[in-house]
């Protein structure tokens, strides 16, 4: 008996992963349709992107064969490559920072019980329901300076002396562009952040109360840390989308000349559309690609967002 | 009822036809997509679409036997829907578009002479022809035309005193400052730089100085003529005699600005006629030539034009009997007047001729320089003034600009 005991033990995690695997392979046929989706999707596209960066193709399409680097060489020497880069830091760090801050102090208000609540809450997801582009599109007319209605209505209290560009110039239109940013992400972030409030037990907080914890030391030591999921999946959502995010640029930062409030996202689109060069923008979006995964990994690295307690 | 039935049927129908044509392409010329013809054309107005399908429609009624398929892009995504047809083999058998120079030289295109009849050919201008042509061939089909033309608002110079027109740049220059100093967010001249046609502004500046952006074989962007067109653009701005922010102000809203009697002078094409008579009928207006450095007159000539993609198979008789049936003078007239340009044919601008709006543009016509357009490099470049000139109203050297512009160009 004693002999024996030792043998079904050593192979109990083979057969168990024999088994494992006879179970994968008979889930295989239903998992094909997800896998061929994911292939067309994913993998498809992403991958002609970089054998797009890889080709010399001529300002109308046709492929005159491999270039090896020379699209990432042309984006390198790119004299307003800094200035873009730096564009993008500040949009992206900017819009997740304040649109995170916002938003944890929204779902705390939205936490509260009082009157009308469920109406305020359905407002705030107003803007998440709209277009982004016609909501960029509303506040870049309402900006214009010659029939912009918010510009009219500053001009009528005295704000300002005459009508102001906002949207043509460039450090007021990224800022307005941010502005819009903010709006359109924070009911996301404010839902996701609510929903993590609502799983902090009331005990806990009874708890931390009777030990003579304070308002603010309560909420630093004890929600916030509750809610360090939350805020994780918030974040790193915001960043991909805040990151690749096109239409709010475009519709606001758009018609300013040159290249002083671009992102690397809206450098991609004037090099496809006025420069014609969909080899060099398959470059720039595959060194995109790059970016927005190191970001994410930092993130986690650094602020450890999944860390257990 | 009907209408709104209308076109989501025929998007559809064009879309089953176009995923026809292509999976015939795909199966190695299929002998039924021998008398289909795929056209694509921009949007010109908000009467185009329907005005090609009662082209198409009478068409098909002469040629029982070759269907046509009729795609309708904005300017906007036009360039990038071409792009991307043609990067997956699925080119349209005819194209109306600006530039043609790209794809003559990347081999795509039937010569015109393989694809219109001797007497449809000879009934175009010579200067068009030569517009379309590349190395003694001509390679697309002039469709419209248009020149610029200065427009006026009549009662913004009388109220600041300015006598007429302005000839050259120095009375431009003074007659905008006096209109803008009338004060009550009105400005003397309309300067369009943002990227919707930076290009064109520049162009009347540039030519206005005797510039060009072509010596016949490269592109010269960066020359002393030019900049000092360039200067004199900047100068205006920096005086105060412009609307603000030039650098990003798109010409269709500024047009609407003038109209709405905000601004003394813009550069207007013949459609802007059209508009203000459907827009602001009451404007005091009036057209008078382009203020050049001297005087001399110069405009800005544009045409589009239409193309024959080779896409496999033999289709050169079906295309041919679609052009020659487009540019008859039944079919064509109709059509240029509608959309409100000059015409590229003999024919029609004698047809043409007796409209007295239209005087001041048809004059202006032996004065037109044209785009580079044969030059192959003019699309990229065209794309980088578009970004790039708007910087004369943030201040920056117009020389610099020029020779960004330019560098964009050889890179």
């Amino acid at each position: 008996m004693s002999r024996a005991d030792p043998a079904p033990t050593r192979s109990a995690p083979t057969r168990s992963a024999r088994a494992r695997w006879a179970r994968t392979a008979a889930a295989g046929p239903w998992l094909v349709g997800v896998l061929v989706l994911i292939a067309g999707v994913v993998l498809f596209p992403a991958g002609y992107m970089l054998w797009n960066s890889l080709r010399d193709i001529s300002e109308f399409g046709v492929d005159r064969g491999p270039a090896g680097l020379e699209n990432y060489q042309r984006l390198a020497e790119l004299a307003a490559l800094p200035r873009v880069l730096l564009n993008t830091a500040v949009w992206v760090v900017g819009v997740v920072v304040i649109t995170v801050l916002v938003s944890l102090a929204l779902a705390q208000f939205l936490d509260k019980a009082f009157p009308g609540r469920r109406l305020v809450r359905m407002a705030v997801i107003v803007p998440w329901a709209a277009s982004v582009v016609m909501t960029a599109t509303v506040f870049y007319y309402g900006l214009d300076p010659f029939y912009g209605i918010m510009n009219h209505a500053l001009v009528d209290i005295g704000l300002l002396d005459a009508p102001y560009g906002f949207t043509k110039n460039t450090v007021p239109a990224f800022a307005v562009a941010m502005g819009i940013a903010v709006f359109v992400s924070l009911p996301f972030t404010t839902y996701t952040l609510l929903a993590g409030l609502q799983t902090i037990p009331g005990e806990v907080l009874e708890a931390a109360q009777l030990d003579g914890a304070g308002r603010i030391a309560t909420y630093r030591r004890v929600v916030l840390p509750m809610l360090r999921p939350a805020i994780a999946v918030a974040t790193i959502i915001n960043i991909i989308n805040v990151f690749n995010s096109l239409p709010i640029l475009r519709t606001i930062t758009g018609s300013i000349p040159g290249y002083s409030a671009d992102t690397t996202t809206t450098l991609t689109f004037k090099l496809i559309q006025a420069d014609r060069q969909v080899d060099t923008a398959s470059a720039l979006s595959v060194v995109n690609f790059v970016l927005v995964l190191a970001i994410i990994v930092v993130y986690v690295r650094v602020a450890r967002p999944m860390r257990e307690h | 009822m009907t209408r709104a039935l209308r076109v989501p049927a025929v998007v559809l129908a064009a879309g089953l036809a176009l995923s026809a044509c292509g999976f015939s392409g795909n199966g190695g010329g299929g002998g039924d997509g021998a008398n289909q013809l795929s056209l694509l054309v921009p949007s010109y107005s908000d009467g185009t679409k329907q005005r090609w399908e009662q082209v198409i429609a009478s068409f098909e009624k002469e040629h029982p036997d070759i269907t046509v398929s009729l795609e309708v892009q904005s300017w906007d995504n036009i360039n990038d829907v071409v792009r991307t047809k043609i990067q997956s083999g699925e080119a349209p058998d005819i194209l109306n578009i600006d530039a043609f120079a790209g794809f003559a030289q990347d081999g795509l295109l039937h010569p015109a002479e393989e694809v219109a009849s001797p007497e449809t050919l000879a009934d175009f201008q010579p200067t068009f022809v030569d517009n379309a042509s590349m190395g003694g061939t001509m390679r697309a089909f002039p469709m419209i035309a248009s020149t610029r033309t200065l427009f006026y608002n009549t009662d913004l110079l009388a109220q600041a005193g300015v006598a007429g027109p302005p000839k050259t740049w120095d009375e431009l220059l003074d007659a905008s400052k006096r209109i803008s100093a009338l004060g009550n967010g009105v400005h003397g001249y309309g300067m369009p730089l943002g990227n919707e046609e930076a290009q064109a502004e520049t162009s009347i500046w540039t030519f206005g100085a005797g510039g060009s952006w072509s010596d016949g074989e490269k592109l010269t962007i960066d020359t002393p003529r030019n900049l000092e067109g360039v200067q004199a653009m900047q100068r205006m701005i920096e005086e105060g005699a412009t609307q603000p922010d030039p650098g990003a102000t798109d010409r269709t809203p500024l047009i609407n600005v003038f109209i709405q009697g905000k601004i003394g002078m813009i550069e207007g094409l013949p459609p802007t006629i059209g508009q203000i008579e459907e827009k602001n009928p009451d404007l005091g207006w009036a057209t008078a030539p382009i203020p050049t450095k001297d005087g001399s007159p110069v405009t800005l000539g544009v045409a589009d034009h239409l193309m024959a993609f080779r896409n496999g198979g033999d289709k050169a008789d079906v295309i041919r009997a679609f052009v020659d049936y487009f540019f008859s003078k039944d079919v064509y007239v109709p059509w240029v007047d509608a959309e409100g340009f000059l015409p590229t044919t003999k024919s029609g601008a004698e047809a043409l001729s007796s409209k007295p709006e239209l005087a001041d543009f048809l004059a202006g016509l032996p004065e037109a320089q044209f785009y580079p357009g044969a030059n192959r490099s003019w699309s990229a470049a065209q794309g980088s003034m578009q970004t790039l000139i708007g910087q004369l109203g943030q201040g920056k050297d117009p020389a610099a600009v020029l020779a960004e512009v330019q560098a964009g160009v050889e890179g």
